[in-house]
This record gives C-alpha cells, sequence and structure tokens, in this order.
C-alpha cells in the first residue's frame, strides 16, 4: 500500500526543515509555484481528494466555490481542532511531520490566492502547537513564509490560534466564529464560508490530513492519486484505531481496503483473544457496526455509507464482546452533551436529557419506557439543528438501542 | 414580488422577506421564540421550523427567504411533531412555576403549549437543571434563568438596539444561561425593554411584578407622555390605577421599544398632590372651592372688564405643551373669541429642543409631548418670545391678565424647578389669572382661579410629536375629583362666552380642528390611529 502521508512519520528529526528538505520536501511547493493558480485548482479535482475532517466533500470543488477577483481577501484556515473522540491521526501528522503540512496549506494559499492563512489546533493539543510553531519559524527563515515565498512575488503568512477546549470549534462556522474572538456557536448557513467566511471574508476551511495530502498529489500528478483507492473514494485515508485492539494506532491505507481485514492485519486484531462484538469506523458519531454487519465492509466513504455508517474522520473505536453498549453509549452521550454549545433548543435539551436517561439505566435506575424514550429523543432532535452536533448524538443513541435493545432492556429494572 | 405556496393558499411576499414575515402579513402565524421583528435573526430556537419542497430537511422559517415558486407546509404532521418536538424540549427543564410568575397570562410557553403541546410531562422534577433564581439586574429588570427559553432576544437587544452588550450566555449545554458579567446591573436607559421582548418569565420588571395578574389588567391604547419622540404605547390598567406602560410596536416612531424613563412616567402622576375641585381667590385671598359653573361664569365676566377697560392686548394665553392639540385648539378658541392676539408655550426652548436628539435612539430632550402641535396651532409669539417675555410684559403693566395651562412634566430633568418658578413669577405678575392644572404646587393659592383638569392618561386626545405626526391618545382612567379634559373646561368657557359650543367629546373637537386648522385639514381620526399621520 502507498505511504503517502506516514512515509516518514517514523524517521529521525523529520520535524526539521533540513531533514524535510533531504526527503524531498518543498519540492512540490516549487513545482506548484510554477503553475497557473486555476490549473492547481484543476489538479487538485482530478485528484479526488475529499475533505478529510469527516464530511468527506470534494477539496477541489470546495475550493472552486471561492469567488476570484474580489475586493475581499480570501483565508484558508487549517481546521486542527481534531476533537472527534477516537480520532488522533492530525496531531501525529503535526507532531512529527509538521512541514508537509506547511507545505500542503502553502499550496493551497497559493492556489486560492490567500496571503493569510491560520492553524486552529484544539486547546488541548498546545505541544503539538508548539512542534509546529517551530516548524513555522524554521519555514519563515527559509523564506517559505512570508513577504516572498520562494523568491516568487506571493506574500502569505501563517498563524496558529489554539481554541480552548471545545468539541463544537471543529465545525468550521464555528471555528471561524471562535477565530473571531465570539462564542463558538455555529452560523447559519447560507451564507456559506466560500463566500461569507472569516471576517465575512472568502474563506476555505480545510482538515490537516486533506492540506497534508497535497504535497504528494502535485508531486506525483493528480492521475497518481486518483489510481489508489476506489471509484469515488480515492487515495489513502489515516484511521486512529483505538478500543480492545492488539496494536491501537494510526493507520494509513488506502481507500477501500476491506475494514476485517484492516482490523485483524494492520491492528493486530481484537486483543486478549476476545471476539469482536461492534465497531465504530469514524469516530464516536457515526452509527455503530455490529460484528456481523462489519463482513464484506470496506474502508471507503460509500461502503461504509452502504452498510449503515460513516467514514466520519476514520476515528474507529473497537469493542469486543466483554463490552458493555449502554455503557458504552453513556459515555458518548455523556459527551455530546458536555459539548454542545447550547444554541438550538433540540440538541441543546436532547443532548443532556438523552444523557440523564442513560446514566440512570447504567445506574439500574432506568425504566423498560426509557428505552423507547431515547430513540424519540433521537426523532425530536434529529435534522432540526443549525448544525450536525445533534445529529452526532443521534445516530450513536439510535444505533446502538436498535442494534442492542435487549442490553438495555435487561438493565431496565423499573 | 415572488409569489409561494403556503398550506395550499397562494400568497404574494415582498422581495427578501422570510417565510415567517409574509406568513405573518397574511395572517399566518408561525410560531417562534427567538424572531423578532425589530432583531437581527439569529434562528436558534427552532419553534418555527417547516417544510419546504425540495429541502431535505425542515427549514426555520425565520431563515428563509421566499423564493418564487416555493410550496411550504407550517401544518403538516411533520411540522407539527417537530414543533411540538422543540417545545416539549423547552419544557423539560423548566420550572412550570406559572403560580407564581408573572408572565403567567402572556406567556409564549404556555401559548404555545395549549396550541402544539398538550403532552404529559415525560421528565421527572429532580432530573431537572437547576439554574439561578431571582437575579437582581439593576432597576427595572429581574432574571429567572431557570425560566429562559435561551431565544437571545435580550442578548441581541443589548447587542444591536442599544449597543451596549451588557448580556450573554455563559456555560454550555442545557446548562447555558443569559446574565450579565457577575450579575452587573444593567445601568441603561432602555433596559425596560427587554422584560417586554422575553417571550416566557425570564426577565420580570421590577416596577410590575407581583403587582397584578395581567388578565385583571385593561389596555388602553396611547401615547407616551415623556417626551417629544411620541412612543406607541399601551396603558395597562384597573379600577382607576395605572400598573404599567408598554409599547406598541410603531415602525414609524418607536419600533417596539420604549426608554425606561417614558415606561415609569405614569409614576410620575402621583408624585404630588392633585387639585380636585374648582376654586377661585376672594378679595381677603383666599381660595374657596365653587362649582364648576360659578368657577366658568365668574372668568368669563372678569375676562371681559379687563378686556373693555384695557383693550385684547391686554389677555395672555399661555398653553402647555403637554396638552392635547384638542385642549390647545379650544384654548386658542376660546381666547379667540376674548380678542386675545398674544399666545405663548415655551417655558424654556421647546421650539428648538423638540427635533433635538437626546440619544440615538428615541429620548428627546423636549420632555413635553405635543410641543410640535403648539408650534403648529400657532401659539408662538415672535413679540413675547417665550415666558420671560411674558412676565416682562406683565411686570410693566401692558398684560394684566392671563390663561395658563400648566402640567407637571411626566420624565424630571434639572431644569423643571426653573420652568415652575417662571410659572409662580408670570402668575405674581399678573393681575388676573387663571390657571387649568392638574397638580398642586406652590403657585396655587397665587393664582384668581384654579381650575382642575385631567393629566395624561385621563382624556382622549391627540399628541403631535416631534416630526408632526399626530397620534390618537385613548382615555384610561379618570381624573380625580371633579377635574375634566382641558377641551371640555375650555367648552364651557366658549359657551360661556356666548358663543356657539357645540362639542360633545374630543373628536367633535379633532373635526372642528381639521376644518379650521391648515395643519390638520382633511385629517380623519382613523388616520392617527397606528402607526399616525404626518400633519401637513
Amino acid at each position: 500500500m502507498t505511504k503517502i502521508l506516514l512515509a516518514n512519520i517514523d524517521k529521525p528529526e523529520q520535524t526539521s526543515i533540513a531533514r524535510y528538505r533531504e526527503r524531498g520536501g518543498y519540492k512540490a511547493l516549487e513545482k506548484a509555484l510554477a503553475m497557473e493558480q486555476p490549473a492547481l485548482i484543476e489538479e487538485i479535482k482530478a485528484s479526488g481528494l475529499r475533505g478529510r475532517g469527516g464530511a468527506g466533500f470534494p477539496t477541489g470543488m470546495k475550493w472552486s466555490f471561492v469567488p476570484r477577483n474580489t475586493n475581499k481577501p480570501t483565508y484558508l484556515l487549517c481546521n486542527a481542532d481534531e476533537s472527534e473522540p477516537g480520532t488522533f491521526k492530525d496531531r501525529l501528522l503535526m507532531e512529527r511531520d509538521p512541514h508537509m503540512l506547511i507545505e500542503g496549506m502553502v499550496i493551497a494559499c497559493y492556489a486560492l490566492n490567500c496571503h493569510v492563512s491560520y492553524i486552529y489546533i484544539r486547546g488541548e493539543y498546545e505541544f503539538v502547537a508548539k512542534t509546529q510553531q517551530q516548524a513555522l519559524d524554521e519555514a519563515y527563515e527559509a523564506k517559505i513564509l512570508g513577504p516572498s515565498i520562494m523568491g516568487k512575488d506571493f506574500a502569505l503568512d501563517i498563524f496558529i490560534h489554539l481554541g480552548q477546549g471545545a468539541y463544537i470549534c471543529g465545525e468550521e462556522t464555528s471555528l471561524i466564529e471562535s477565530l473571531e474572538g465570539n462564542r463558538g456557536y455555529p452560523r447559519i448557513k447560507p451564507p456559506f464560508p466560500a463566500t461569507h467566511g472569516f471576517l465575512a471574508s472568502p474563506t476555505v476551511v480545510n482538515n490537516v490530513e486533506t492540506l497534508a495530502a497535497l504535497p504528494w498529489i502535485i508531486e506525483n500528478g493528480a492521475a497518481a492519486y486518483a489510481a489508489i483507492g476506489t471509484e469515488k473514494s480515492k487515495g489513502t485515508k489515516l484511521f486512529s484505531v483505538s478500543g480492545h485492539v492488539a496494536k491501537p494506532g494510526v493507520y494509513e491505507v488506502d481507500l477501500g481496503y476491506p475494514l476485517m481485514d484492516f482490523i485483524n492485519n494492520e491492528a493486530g486484531g481484537i486483543a486478549n483473544g476476545k471476539k469482536l462484538k461492534a465497531v465504530i469506523p469514524g469516530g464516536s458519531s457515526v452509527p455503530v457496526l455490529t460484528a456481523a454487519e462489519c463482513d464484506g465492509v470496506l474502508l471507503d466513504y460509500e461502503s461504509l455509507l452502504k452498510a449503515g455508517s460513516m467514514l466520519g474522520s476514520g476515528g474507529m473505536i473497537v469493542l469486543d464482546d466483554t463490552t458493555s453498549m449502554p455503557e458504552t453509549l453513556s459515555v458518548i452521550a455523556d459527551f455530546y452533551a458536555h459539548e454542545s454549545c447550547g444554541q438550538c433548543t433540540p440538541c441543546r435539551e436532547g443532548t443532556g436529557w438523552a444523557a440523564k436517561i442513560l446514566k440512570n439505566i447504567v445506574a439500574g435506575a432506568g425504566k423498560r419506557s426509557d428505552v423507547d424514550l431515547l430513540l424519540k429523543i433521537a426523532d425530536m432532535m434529529e435534522g432540526k439543528t443549525i448544525c450536525p452536533l445533534a445529529d452526532a448524538d443521534v445516530m450513536p443513541i439510535r444505533s446502538f438501542v436498535t442494534k442492542f435493545r435487549s442490553e438495555f432492556e435487561a438493565l431496565c429494572k423499573a | 414580488m415572488p409569489k409561494f405556496t403556503l398550506n395550499n393558499q397562494e400568497i404574494e411576499a415582498k422581495p427578501g422577506q422570510t417565510i415567517i414575515q409574509a406568513a405573518g402579513d397574511h395572517g399566518v402565524e408561525i410560531p417562534h421564540y427567538c424572531y423578532h421583528p425589530d432583531l437581527p435573526i439569529d434562528g436558534n430556537c427552532r419553534m418555527c421550523l417547516v417544510d419546504v419542497e425540495k429541502m431535505p430537511k425542515l427549514t426555520p422559517a425565520c431563515t428563509t427567504i421566499v423564493n418564487e415558486g416555493m410550496v411550504v407546509r407550517s401544518d403538516n404532521p411533520r411540522v407539527k411533531e417537530a414543533v411540538r418536538g422543540v417545545l416539549e424540549f423547552l419544557l423539560i427543564n423548566h420550572p412550570v412555576d406559572c403560580p407564581v410568575c408573572d408572565q403567567a397570562g402572556e406567556c409564549r410557553l404556555q401559548d404555545y403549549y395549549m396550541v402544539y403541546g398538550l403532552h404529559t410531562s415525560e421528565i421527572p422534577l429532580n432530573m431537572k437543571v437547576r439554574k439561578r433564581k431571582v437575579i437582581d439586574l439593576g432597576p427595572m429588570v429581574v432574571l429567572d434563568q431557570e425560566r429562559c427559553v435561551l431565544c437571545s432576544r435580550c442578548i441581541r437587544f443589548f447587542d444591536n438596539v442599544t449597543e451596549t452588550g451588557e448580556m450573554k450566555f455563559f456555560g454550555r449545554g442545557d446548562h447555558v444561561a443569559i446574565g450579565t458579567f457577575e450579575d452587573r446591573p444593567l445601568d441603561n436607559p432602555y433596559s425596560g425593554n427587554v422584560v417586554d421582548i422575553c417571550p416566557v418569565g425570564a426577565l420580570t420588571s421590577r416596577d410590575f411584578r407581583f403587582k397584578c395578574r395581567v388578565w385583571f389588567l385593561h389596555a388602553t391604547d396611547s401615547v407616551c407622555g415623556g417626551c417629544s419622540t411620541g412612543c406607541s404605547i399601551r396603558i395597562d390598567h384597573r379600577d382607576g390605577a395605572i400598573f404599567r406602560l408598554i409599547p406598541r410596536r410603531n415602525p414609524e416612531v418607536n419600533k417596539s421599544w420604549l426608554c425606561d424613563e417614558g415606561r415609569l412616567s405614569f409614576h410620575e402622576l402621583d408624585n404630588s398632590e392633585r387639585i380636585q375641585y374648582p376654586s377661585v381667590k376672594a378679595s381677603d385671598g383666599t381660595h374657596a372651592t365653587v362649582s364648576w359653573q360659578d368657577a366658568v361664569s365668574s372668568v368669563d365676566s372678569r375676562l371681559k372688564e379687563i378686556r373693555q377697560s384695557n383693550g385684547q392686548a391686554s389677555i395672555l394665553g399661555f398653553a402647555s405643551p403637554s396638552a392635547t392639540n384638542e385642549a390647545l385648539f379650544l384654548f386658542k378658541r376660546y381666547l379667540g373669541t376674548q380678542g386675545t392676539t398674544q399666545f405663548e408655550f415655551r417655558l424654556d426652548s421647546e421650539d428648538k429642543n423638540v427635533i433635538q436628539d437626546e440619544d440615538k435612539i428615541l429620548r428627546r430632550v423636549d420632555k413635553h409631548p405635543n410641543s410640535m402641535g403648539a408650534i403648529k396651532m400657532g401659539l408662538v409669539s415672535s413679540e413675547l418670545d417665550g415666558i420671560q417675555g411674558a412676565i416682562n410684559s406683565a411686570r410693566a403693566g401692558r398684560i394684566k391678565a392671563g390663561v395658563i395651562i400648566y402640567f407637571k412634566p411626566l420624565v424630571r430633568r434639572d431644569n423643571d424647578d426653573e420652568a415652575e418658578r417662571r410659572i409662580r413669577e408670570l402668575i405674581a405678575a399678573l393681575e388676573y389669572s387663571v390657571v387649568l392644572a392638574a397638580h398642586t404646587a406652590d403657585w396655587q393659592t397665587a393664582a384668581s382661579v384654579v381650575l382642575p383638569v385631567a393629566a395624561w392618561s385621563e382624556e382622549e386626545g391627540t399628541y403631535t410629536n416631534f416630526e408632526g405626526r399626530v397620534q390618537l391618545a385613548g382615555k384610561a382612567i379618570e381624573p380625580d375629583g371633579d377635574a375634566l379634559p382641558v377641551w371640555e373646561v375650555l367648552a364651557m368657557l366658549i359657551h360661556a362666552s356666548g358663543a356657539e359650543s357645540p362639542w360633545m367629546s374630543a373628536t367633535d373637537v379633532f373635526v372642528t380642528m381639521t376644518e379650521q386648522e391648515s395643519a390638520y385639514s382633511e385629517m380623519r381620526l382613523e388616520q392617527t390611529e397606528l402607526p399616525g399621520v404626518v400633519v401637513r
């Protein structure tokens, strides 16, 4: 399998610009700077690269929504808020190969004609931000950033902004609000960030992993990238695997790789000789798959959707047969209740209510009717809010409760 | 003009209108908490969700702009269940303390529950989120965080209308609460408005709370008497007592707002004693209560004597910029029958202050509701040039007698005492003075005749605001004692003078006024109702 993002992740001193360059770094940028901006966007479109933050929206298309020749500045915001439970891939990229992200960002900024860019890093990643800042400082010194990038008449500044620990600020419009200094509340769309984003100007928000893939695509060509993966899911994807596997960690595989092969071959199989019970394939907000449902599923956007779940951010949580599903769901529901920004009624009230009911159930104080009440609350929340946080709570609630209903009922004595 | 279909009915919307606005214009109320016509749109409450054809999800009617050919349903089972669900969510952590809540009777939670809810609560009391109650937010507002539906109307009011930003959200998830930083008081001349726009009982009025259940109150449409802006208001009263003033929405004048001073101005009516009966000063200098008939005939005959012996220029008409147009019209007419040419109303520089802003929102420097009415009625004399000229003329003996209307301002300012001192000087300088007033004052014993009149809120009439907008104010309560509306006193004087006095009501006077005063010509009374009509 091709290693695009993790090719140098274990190499010594990869964080230094000298080592990065020795191993071929910033070559892609040179190539990109020689290209016309529209051609660069076309190249990314042709690669089939899709947003790796969770939604999987085609990156080239997102870029093409940005109006050209406006009198407002265009902003590129790198979403490094990585806050989906089970996801820790962006952290690895920034910690171990920060120049790859910078190179990707400079390419993107050049393509978008953007001169000021921000990396919005989650507050808990303060140590990651330090590494990333050192890399930025080196890049400035090497004239890869600053008033004239690589001697070209193109200025670019990249700043790091640390979040303050809110999950919601990974949602692109609340990330923008937060960066503007406001309370991290998702905005009503339309207008979309492509036209009215940061400081009411055209804005692109891209995930770390998405931007980090750009140097390889430019260097090797869109066709080479598009040759990897499936028809609609191109390239490679990072999966952060946690839970009951023998070798948890971050793995890069071609999209379309079989899920069970991934768990057994890459992640070392279920730990301690236990049996697989369920998999949450794309971060805590996607529907859970039972072991039976995992058979034949491929790790790509379409196959996971067909199986009733989603690829999401690739934060895979593997659960063995000793796992209590009500307890697991209770932990997930607590998270969303804690992280709901509180703006929209259904999410604000629904996440908290569901979490309390689940706590009661786990404590043995649940009523039989609570199981159906959870499903009712899920219906009352779904699709009725500004951002998808409520749906991110609905998906685990509904899938856990319907697929493992007997476990919930067994706990409800009253 | 985009046309769209709402619940099978074809509706024409104004360009750029949202579904909720277009529906409202056509009498279809889409339930909502956070939407307010005079605040920026927020879309957080999710109560106004509607089903729009070709949109996969339900969409808020407050944020969705009408497009040509849109097919919208606000009444299908999908929408009804969604709205019911939102309402259920809003109520799970609500304390449901309606029996002790001032908002009861005008609460959107109660109203919508009866229409869209009617469900049984599925949350036990011990599972509800507890928040803080009875938080003192300054002179006007008391906050109860538990009752709040977090619609952000108050926050948006302070962010966008007063631009002072005192209120914010604190916390996250179902622990979000509104408040001020460290409970600082709302030190803001418009803070009372958040009580009106709060759709529930979270923000209640410090002045009104626990005074009266709202369903016992009677409402009378009126115009604020606190300054020359003339905000449209509603007087809520019961058994002859005013309990509160709240703004009526008038997009041409005050939108949905009212300043705190105007809101509390009715208390000024009770701040000093009322004059209850007509009285005439006897030759020994003491005042004796007399009947209206005796008072009126004595005034008329005395004024006639003075005119005959000193000429018509010896009689002054000094009007009040707080009197209604109807009162001012009959004032001018009565003194006209006496031949008077000397009219004034200016205690200070009302003719200039009338248009002067006190702030950028509503308040104006001139604290009288009808200075523009007095100007339009021509009650200014270039010769006298205000009250000081009148005092000088009286002292010089050129003016012997005066008929004076005086109302204490409902919103007080430092120069009020100065104005009252001048009134006292004027009365002292006049040989014969007739004062029409509502409240007692220290000049009372100096006046030759004191006639008790109805104060603001006690008579029907129109006021002309700073921009010349004529607005109707209804009569809310009865005046004290034998006091009568100014127009009625003047109608009696006109009758006593032997001239025709055919008016039975303020409306009759209004009609005559529109026939004879060019500024008001062809004006119809119904035009003076919301939003009022601007004079020629």
